[in-house]
């Protein structure tokens, strides 16, 4: 299958580069609110989960991936600001199409479940199945990626 | 909570059977261990995408679960401890 492995990329960077793009995000949020503001805290949660899926989603190639594209396209609307994507070759159309038409259609048992994935992957909606396997597939190292990265922060701050 | 757009190109590559049990494969390989006895197989292959939402529900509950927490430990360390001094050290 040496042909599949050359179609199908899921190289996830080091462990460093997701830790770094988190510290940034984290170091931005500080900055835009000095220490003591008075966010409720279940703001600061809300914007530190949000700083861990942006910061994941650049860390782990920005807007060559679709799912992070999907998600920072996802943040960036939050904030009523616009995601600046590099030129690419095909065209990505914005419409909602009523028939969703998909070509290579697995046995219904397999699209049934491809159907509760496409809901957890950002920008699933609109991938074939045989292209979410493979954002999942990236997804997923990326997603653990950053619970590793996190699990170590709180290690590290916790009192001992 | 899905994007919905269509499809992007008709002249995508095809991918064909062979290459989506390699990827199903690879997913079976990524996924914790969940009992690999069958090799390719239709009804293993829902199966795995079943654990991958699983696994994915997971994944989002402890980041919830890590971002609490960490807000508590940001907000709460103590100017002078060593703490603050690696935070600061880090974010500053």
């Amino acid at each position: 299958m040496a042909s599949a492995d050359k179609l199908i990329n899921t190289y996830v960077p080091e462990k460093d580069v997701f830790a770094l793009h988190f510290l940034q995000s984290l170091s931005n949020l500080r900055t835009q609110n000095p220490l003591n503001s008075p966010d409720k805290s279940i703001d600061r949660v809300r914007k530190i989960k949000k700083a861990a899926y942006v910061s994941m989603a650049r860390a782990a190639g920005g807007t060559s991936r679709l799912w992070s594209r999907a998600l920072l396209r996802r943040a960036a609307k939050d904030d009523n600001k616009s995601v600046r994507f590099s030129r690419r070759k095909r065209k990505v159309t914005w419409k909602i199409s009523s028939k969703r038409k998909r070509s290579n259609q697995r046995a219904p048992v397999v699209e049934e479940a491809a159907e509760r994935l496409r809901n957890l992957v950002p920008g699933g909606g609109g991938m074939e199945t045989s292209k979410l396997m493979e954002e999942t597939a990236h997804y997923i190292k990326c997603l653990s990626m950053q619970v590793k990265v996190m699990q170590c922060l709180v290690d590290g701050l916790s009192p001992k | 909570m899905s994007n919905r757009r269509s499809r992007q190109s008709s002249s995508a590559p095809r991918i064909s059977d062979d290459q989506m049990i390699d990827l199903v494969t690879k997913l079976r390989q990524i996924l914790p261990e969940i009992g690999q006895r069958r090799r390719s197989d239709k009804v293993s292959a829902s199966k795995v995408l079943q654990e991958t939402c699983n696994y994915i529900r997971n994944l989002n509950r402890e980041v919830n679960n890590l971002s609490e927490r960490l807000s508590q430990l940001l907000e709460s360390v103590d100017e002078d401890s060593p703490e603050a001094a690696v935070i600061r050290s880090l974010l500053m």
